[in-house]
């Protein structure tokens, strides 16, 4: 890893170059052709929230999981700098300002870093539970005080802007959703790269120390106050951004974006993509989105689904999917994945009927409590129909998680013991790093 | 001002109480420039304390403290860490989630002017980078370099310990027990590193094993009761009949 600081010749440089640039410039043309393969317009949606969720989730880490401060009110950043990028659209569409749409989130991270700084200033003098409490305080704070500021929150309805009232920009009016998705995947990118090279930085290596021991990083020179208050700000004015791009997509803010709400599901997509990890918070943010958006067409009670998600992470894998995947790093690196292959074929058998099992019971449940009042009992899971008040279905669901409960406990130990001696014990000895 | 300027350390009349017990009870101690000094007494005497105060995690009740002669009482520990003195842990005091050589360019980082710095990258701080590996090579753990801190022995986190604190260069070096829980062999070991790295440095340190104290100090502190009782050579020490009715005479008995 630290070779990079010792390069010789040039040929090994430009291999070096495309070794560390490589998964940027990939990163960059899945951007650029992702809307050619999912081009549906919900798709495009879909995708234009994931960019900005990304953002904002990432801005949550540099807290989290690189500094170790545990925000609930980090949609007030986001919040304000949207509302403050509503505010800047209307005043350069009203002036006819020669300031094109695609700076606008630079308001939104003014907006951000300078309350990122303000409110830093005060909940960072402390860590651990102090800080997440004052978080929680001033959130509630600005929240209920967006109802009370009409001139500047709107009120209950929030504000509205027109993007495309806005000088074109080489050519585009930012009309279509289309010319929105470059517009945030553009964004999304450069915060990535930026915010990847913030933990390469003496503040970003020192922020990971005031995470791991902040009582040491006193001793080696560190103000951890100061530490934690820049980390904040930083993070702040990338909060801003996400609620810049938010305020484009959706030319519309209201008190909702930077409420208590708000502030929780971002933490969740941090934590159920993974914390541990710098791409840990992408997945989280891609696969929340993804859910929020596609699980309530399919049922009433997503919320429900969501929630044991995070339990289940919280539980069963704090390292989040991040950490799960790379968990399999050393079966990767000792090419011995193929061994545990037939293992994961055989554990998918109790996954899916207990999966099956446990969405079966929450439908009928559902249906019974909430629809079956007015609709009637019948209802269809799995192309099968049938009443949700038929004692058989709710058995038939409770026979699947038992099914699953005793293969899993059968089996499971075998697959433990087979990933462990593919991942670390057993054939060839470990060849070092 | 001459007198201040050959004494690394001064302490005048340091006192700390916790609630209504005192703990340290009046100590005046001048430890000069370039010597290895060692803090001794039984347990409970008050010598980790002593030494939370003099780098800054304790307010000291009453008293000063003067490093190279400048006012340090009241200093937060980065304050004092940034004016020449750093210190080590009795307890393993380190970074467990980040890898051994993140762990000791920590300790460089401040003190090669990166401070805050979010606009650089870090890898390219040859100087940073350097000063990591050839303390990582003083160190002897080279080899485990990438390796995260909390997966070394404990032999191997003490070892780190001393590299963190000596990192940052600091003219002043304080460790708490270094060679608590080791090995025979480990201590002779660390002795050794102690005495290599610490060479033309201040070195204050507190510890149990009187033959570390014996073989490395020029000086020796008696701490009993939060007083100190005696501040001499090694061989008056242990003629001093004070110190071996206070504390040497069993430490030395329970030694053999």
């Amino acid at each position: 890893m630290r070779a990079t600081t010792t390069m010789t010749s040039p040929a090994i440089l430009s291999l070096d170059t495309l070794r560390r640039y490589g998964i940027w410039i990939l990163v960059a043309a899945l951007f650029l052709v992702l809307p050619k393969i999912f081009s549906s317009g919900g798709a495009i949606t879909t995708m234009c929230l994931m960019g900005i969720m990304i953002v904002f989730s990432l801005s949550y880490n540099m807290l989290l999981g690189q500094t170790g401060l545990l925000s609930f009110g980090h949609a007030v950043y986001y919040g304000l700098g949207g509302f403050l990028a509503v505010h800047a659209m209307g005043v350069i569409a009203a002036d006819r300002l020669p300031i094109p749409l695609p700076v606008i989130p630079l308001a939104g991270g003014f907006m951000g870093l300078t309350f990122g700084i303000i409110f830093g200033a005060v909940s960072t003098r402390r860590a651990g539970t102090v800080f997440a409490m004052i978080t929680l305080g001033l959130a509630e704070l600005i929240a209920s005080m967006s109802l009370i500021l009409r001139g500047f929150f709107g009120g209950e309805e929030g504000i509205s802007a027109n993007r495309t009232r806005m000088l074109p920009f080489f050519g585009h009016k930012f009309g279509p959703q289309i010319e929105i998705y470059y517009l945030i995947a553009a964004w999304c990118f450069i915060c990535i790269v930026l915010m990847f090279a913030f933990t390469r930085t003496p503040l970003g290596r020192i922020c990971n120390a005031v995470r791991d021991n902040p009582e040491r990083t006193e001793f080696v020179g560190y103000s951890t106050q100061m530490v934690r208050f820049s980390a904040f700000a930083i993070s702040g004015f990338f909060a801003g951004i996400a609620g810049g791009l938010t305020a484009i997509n959706f030319e519309l803010m209201n008190a909702i974006n930077l409420a208590g709400a708000q502030s929780g599901v971002v933490l969740l997509m941090a934590y159920i993509g993974g914390i541990g990890h710098f791409f840990g918070p992408i997945l989280g943010a891609i696969i929340v989105t993804l859910l929020q958006s596609m699980l309530s067409d399919f049922t009433g009670a997503w919320h429900l689904y969501f929630g044991l998600l995070f339990i289940a992470m919280v539980m069963f894998a704090p390292g989040g999917i991040a950490g799960l995947i790379m968990l399999h790093e050393p079966l990767v690196r000792r090419r011995s994945f193929h061994r545990v292959l037939p293992r994961y074929a055989l554990m998918a058998v109790p996954a899916l009927l207990g999966l099956a099992g446990l969405v079966a019971l929450i439908e009928i449940a559902h249906h019974q409590m909430v629809k079956a009042g007015t609709a009637g009992p019948a209802m269809r899971l799995f192309g099968i129909a049938f009443h949700s008040d038929n004692p058989l279905a709710w058995l038939a669901a409770l026979v699947l998680i038992a099914a699953a409960i005793l293969l899993g406990r059968r089996w499971g130990p075998g697959f433990r013991d087979a990933f462990n001696t593919a991942a670390h014990g057993g054939g060839e000895k470990e060849t070092g790093r | 001002m001459t007198a201040a300027a050959m004494n690394a350390l001064q302490l005048a009349d340091v006192h700390k109480a916790f609630g209504n017990t005192p703990i340290i009870r009046g100590v005046t101690l001048d430890i000069r420039s370039g010597e290895r000094h060692a803090i001794i007494g039984p347990n409970g005497a008050g010598k980790s304390t002593l030494f939370h105060l003099i780098s800054g995690r304790f307010p000291v009740s009453s008293g000063r403290i003067a490093l190279n002669g400048e006012d340090i009482t009241g200093l937060r520990p980065y304050q004092i860490n940034r004016r020449g003195l750093s210190r080590s842990f009795q307890v393993t005091n380190i970074f467990p989630r980040m890898s051994v050589f993140e762990n000791v360019r920590c300790g460089v980082q401040w003190h090669l002017g990166y401070r805050y710095s979010f606009w650089s990258n870090i890898r390219k701080a040859r100087d940073a980078n350097d000063r990591a590996d050839a303390i990582l090579r003083e160190i002897g753990l080279a080899d485990r370099a990438e390796m995260p801190a909390g997966l070394l022995t404990y032999a191997e986190q003490r070892a780190l310990e001393i590299g963190i604190t000596i990192a940052g260069g600091a003219g002043v070096i304080m460790l708490d027990e270094p060679t608590a829980g080791m090995s025979r062999s480990e201590t002779a070991h660390f002795v050794d590193l102690i005495r290599k790295v610490t060479e033309g440095r201040t070195l204050i340190m507190v510890e149990h094993d009187m033959g570390v104290v014996f073989d490395l100090a020029d000086r020796i502190s008696v701490l009993v009761y939060g007083e100190i009782i005696a501040t001499d050579r090694p061989a008056d020490i242990r003629a001093n009949k004070r110190v071996q009715e206070a504390y040497l005479g069993q430490a030395m008995e329970a030694e053999h």
